[in-house]
């Protein structure tokens, strides 16, 4: 009995916060992250240089004694980086016990957005960001580029190479 | 000139507020001693604006609020609360007050208020 | 629904969950106990009596309707039974009835841990309880019950959420005009007034109901808007300065920059931060608790502050008597001031360390209901043992420990133990026998679990996994050991073989991926016909090092003390180049290669010469070599913390990092990898 029960809960705990997402913007673009990754938001602070790592990486974080690293989203998307101010934040998503802070220009808040109102991605492969990008959400504000957050934390040199190909 | 019901259980209140609004360029249509007979009175009188005290007997304040905004989704009601009432106050605007006023209260106060209404 | 609970504090909520939940312990204990010697006792009566009495009100409170009604429909029960002193009860109906009941409860109470709605139909299992009862009173006529109150309703209101256009941002600082009184509430009805053309909206005071100083707040630092509006700037301005009460406007678009004046920056960088708080908030909603937070979590958390409070106090103790202004002073007293600070820090780091040690007995005594219902719907009889109960454990651990714990059992219980008559026929003893051990051996913690079934079968272990492609030798080749272990591999287990029991979802590969999320690791022993013992073992961990700070350009980097050996200034003399243009230095007639950090890591020095920097000659297992650094900054002890696991899939491990080091300031300080440098640099 148990046992079911475990399954069942397993399966409403996606429910919950499913449609729930946390948008951010990078310039004019809005972007949305399903809130069930996203642990915590902090303001922009000081990064510790670490070697070996791709340009958007720009480091490690001290958040309250855990070591969390920090990827520029900007630098990922290979768009203009800027300057950071006062509205850039990170944005602390958790995936399996893997935690790293998206670097953003500014976050906006959270919204729900129905499945009905998620269209597939765009298939042409212009615009570097589009393969983080898993559905369009369309709500009353205007489109949200929704990204799927288990791409964002692997190594996609393989993709890189896939893509030359193309 | 703008109609006004007053709704309040205390004679006091009824008297005060109405000889205040009066010297300020109001019409006091009616009065009413607790929430059912003022939803009633509204429903007779139509007024422009409608004073509620939030604790009465026979239905409170916000309950008869509630009843006249069925009426008319757009009716001005201005609570009249005390200090310690906040909770009230914000079932209140909740529930589709357009202000409020606590007492005690200075006549220019009430009139202001009414006027923004 | 669930905005009707923002109306609850979460403290309230934590506890109501955290007193069910240990109350349901209770109830399940009490019926084990009944169960096992086949008597219910008065004090048992009582006792059920009074939990479910307990839980009827406090869930009531909470309008958490479905686990009201049913507890109340058991609290009549467990009346009827005691007013009437009725013991000749079907106790086999009636723990189930209580079992079915205590499942229920606790499922409810895992959905709100999850944020979910608890939306249990308890319908049929009180119509169930009912009719026992009824039996009962048909057994035992003349009998009388108490009729339940009526639940009281509780209004609530739910406030709107608004997606408005999104255009430009705008800050707003609202005066209200004085003696207005309760202008927090002033401030809610213009947030009100606004709501149809404003969005994202952000205030200060950031609570506006249960913050008592709010309206003082707001009297002396105005109402603080930031908030996005399709509107133009004239339009909000007026439905502001309409606001009944309304003082002072100062309204200012975000993107304006000169014309802001300083107070509004100022306002903006507050309103920033109470948006981040406002997220987090958010994402925390009253009933989602971080999947890591457990209702002592209280607890748990400042736990947590604890820790790494204490392992800061070390930290700055270190800065303090080991300062370079004082490093040359003869201090006698204030030596032995700092030799006792010391000793107090490591009694303090002990205690805190030993605070988070938690008895694993509690999480052992789980596995009892476990392999009661098993034995249960497998027919078979098996008996747990359990020992070791007092072993101490982080908590961390338990927390880790509990699902692969109890996905062992029942795999052993499932696939293990052979049903009686098959025990029969071997000659063992009828009753199947699961033993949970734990041992605690200085650095680690054991915990075996051993039953003595048929064991497992290296043949049919080997067809599976050929059968699955899962072979990387031959079969020859390996070793028994090897061959158990083939079940802890992904896609070992296939539909076909996983019963409704045992290793649904939780294969024994997410098992070893979570003994080894926390250093652990599992290996696993069998014999045919005598049965498999599964070992856990986890390394117990805190990592506080001496380290050596020196400093890189810009980066400080630590070096492990115990891997110096000495540091000096290079003479011009000493410096040579072996054949391959590699840098050398001579000391005391030996050679050492030298390492020259700025460039391993790609930073910008400010020495070049190595002339000027400083040299530090590090010994690993094989050799000594001399690291090349600016300075070197002091001695100080450091909390390491590993390499983020993000970072695994570069090169980072491999660069000469071991890991990172969080300094008495906060910073971050790379630790490197003497070893690791050594190997690849030389």
């Amino acid at each position: 009995m148990t046992q079911n029960n475990e399954e069942k809960v397993e399966i409403q705990e996606e429910d919950t916060q499913k449609g729930r997402y946390l948008t951010f913007k990078l310039g004019e673009e809005v972007f949305g992250l399903e809130i069930k990754y996203v642990t915590e938001i902090v303001g922009i602070q000081p990064i510790t240089n670490i070697p070996e790592v791709p340009d958007y990486v720009k480091g490690i974080i001290n958040l309250r004694g855990k070591i969390i690293p920090v990827v520029d989203v900007r630098v990922k998307f290979k768009k203009e980086p800027i300057e950071y101010n006062e509205r850039t934040c990170i944005i602390v998503i958790d995936i399996d016990d893997m935690s790293i802070g998206l670097i953003v220009d500014e976050v906006s808040e959270v919204v729900t957005i129905k499945e009905d109102d998620v269209v597939p991605p765009p298939s042409y492969k212009t615009g570097f960001q589009n393969r983080y990008i898993k559905g369009v959400g369309k709500s009353k504000d205007g489109v949200k580029l929704l990204l799927d957050c288990n791409k964002l934390l692997t190594n996609e040199e393989k993709q890189n190479i896939s893509d030359i190909e193309l | 000139m703008k109609k006004v019901l007053i709704v309040d259980d205390a004679a006091f209140m009824r008297h005060t507020i109405k000889a205040m609004l009066t010297k300020n360029g109001f019409e006091i249509v009616g009065e009413a001693e607790n929430g059912a007979l003022g939803v009633e009175r509204y429903k007779e009188l139509s007024p422009d604006i409608v004073t509620m005290d939030i604790t009465m007997p026979e239905k409170d304040g916000i309950e008869a609020l509630k009843d006249i905004k069925k009426i008319d989704a757009n009716a001005s009601v201005l609570m009249v609360s005390a200090m310690g009432q906040e909770k009230l106050v914000k079932n209140s605007i909740i529930a589709g007050a357009k202000g409020f006023i606590v007492k005690p209260f200075k006549e220019d106060k009430l009139v202001e208020a009414l006027n923004k209404l | 629904m669930s905005d009707d609970f923002n109306t609850y504090s979460e403290p309230m909520l934590e506890m109501f969950m955290f007193e069910t939940n240990q109350s349901m312990e209770q109830l399940e204990e009490i019926l084990l106990n009944i169960e096992g010697n086949s008597t219910i006792t008065d004090d048992d009566i009582n006792e059920v009596f009074r939990i479910m009495h307990t839980i009827k009100g406090s869930s009531s409170m909470m309008m958490f309707n479905n686990i009201s009604k049913i507890t109340h429909s058991l609290e009549d029960l467990f009346y009827f039974i005691r007013e009437n002193k009725i013991y000749d009860l079907d106790l086999t109906r009636l723990s189930d009835l209580v079992f079915s009941t205590i499942d229920f409860i606790s499922f409810e109470i895992s959905k709100i841990e999850k944020g979910k709605d608890p939306d249990g139909d308890e319908s049929q299992l009180t119509s169930d309880i009912k009719d026992y009862l009824n039996s009962i009173k048909n057994d035992h006529p003349d009998q009388e019950i108490i009729l339940s109150e009526d639940e009281e309703d509780h209004e609530n209101f739910i406030s709107k959420e608004n997606l408005s256009q999104d255009s430009n941002e705008f800050i707003a600082k609202i005066f209200f005009e004085d003696d207005c009184k309760m202008e927090n509430m002033r401030a809610f009805t213009l947030l009100r007034d606004l709501e149809e053309i404003i969005s994202e909206v952000t205030h200060t005071p950031k609570d506006l109901f249960d913050d008592e100083e709010a309206a003082d707040k707001i009297i002396e630092d105005g109402f603080n808007m930031l908030f996005r509006s399709q509107e133009d700037y004239d339009k909000i301005l007026d439905l502001l300065e309409d606001g009944m009460f309304v003082e002072s406007v100062d309204l200012e678009e975000v993107e304006n920059e000169e014309e802001k004046s300083e107070e509004i920056k100022k306002t903006q960088v507050d309103l920033e931060e109470q948006k981040k708080k406002t997220l987090n908030e958010t994402l925390k909603n009253p009933f989602s608790l971080n999947k890591n937070k457990n209702i002592i979590s209280v607890n748990v958390e400042k736990m947590d502050m604890l820790m790494d409070l204490v392992g800061e106090i070390v930290i700055t103790e270190s800065m303090v008597t080991k300062n370079p202004e004082i490093q040359n002073l003869e201090l006698e007293n204030f030596d032995k001031a700092a030799r006792q600070l010391r000793k107090l820090n490591n009694e303090l780091q002990d205690i805190v360390m030993s605070i988070r040690m938690i008895q694993i007995g509690p999480t052992f005594h789980k596995m009892h209901r476990i392999v009661r219902d098993m034995n249960k719907q497998l027919d078979k009889n098996t008996r747990l043992e359990i020992s070791g109960e007092e072993t101490e454990v982080d908590k961390n651990i338990i927390d880790t420990l509990g699902e692969p714990l109890m996905h062992l059992i029942r795999n052993s219980l499932d696939h293990g133990i052979e049903s009686t008559e098959d025990r029969i026929a071997k000659g063992k003893d009828e009753k199947g026998l699961v033993s949970l051990d734990a041992v605690n051996t200085g650095g680690d913690v054991i915990i075996t679990i051993k039953d003595d079934g048929k064991g497992l079968n290296r043949d049919k272990l080997l067809e599976k996994a050929t059968k699955n492609n899962l072979l990387t030798k031959s079969p020859e080749d390996m070793s028994d050991k090897e061959v158990f272990s083939l079940i802890l591999l992904p896609g070992f287990s296939t539909k076909d073989d996983v019963t409704e029991y045992s290793g649904r979802g939780v294969g024994m590969d997410v098992v070893k991926k979570s003994i080894e999320k926390v250093g652990g690791n599992i290996q696993i022993e069998s014999e045919k016909d005598v049965g498999t013992t599964i070992n856990i073992k986890i390394p117990l961990t805190l990592a506080i090092i001496d380290g050596m700070k020196i400093s890189v350009g810009d980066s400080i980097f630590t070096v492990p003390t115990n891997t110096i050996k000495e540091s000096f200034k290079a003479k011009k003399e000493d410096l040579i180049k072996d054949t391959s243009g590699k840098e050398m230095i001579l000391i005391r007639e030996d050679v050492y290669p030298v390492v020259r950090l700025h460039e391993i890591f790609g930073l910008k020095s400010k020495k070049t010469s190595l002339l000027e920097g400083i040299l530090v000659m590090v010994e690993t297992e094989e050799s000594n070599y001399c690291l090349f650094a600016d300075e070197i900054l002091g001695e100080q002890q450091v909390v390491v913390k590993p390499i983020p696991a993000y970072l695994m899939q570069y090169t980072v491990k491999d660069s000469g990092v071991a890991g990172c080091a969080i300094l008495g300031n906060a910073d971050i300080s790379l630790i490197l990898d003497i070893s690791g440098i050594a190997n690849k640099y030389i």
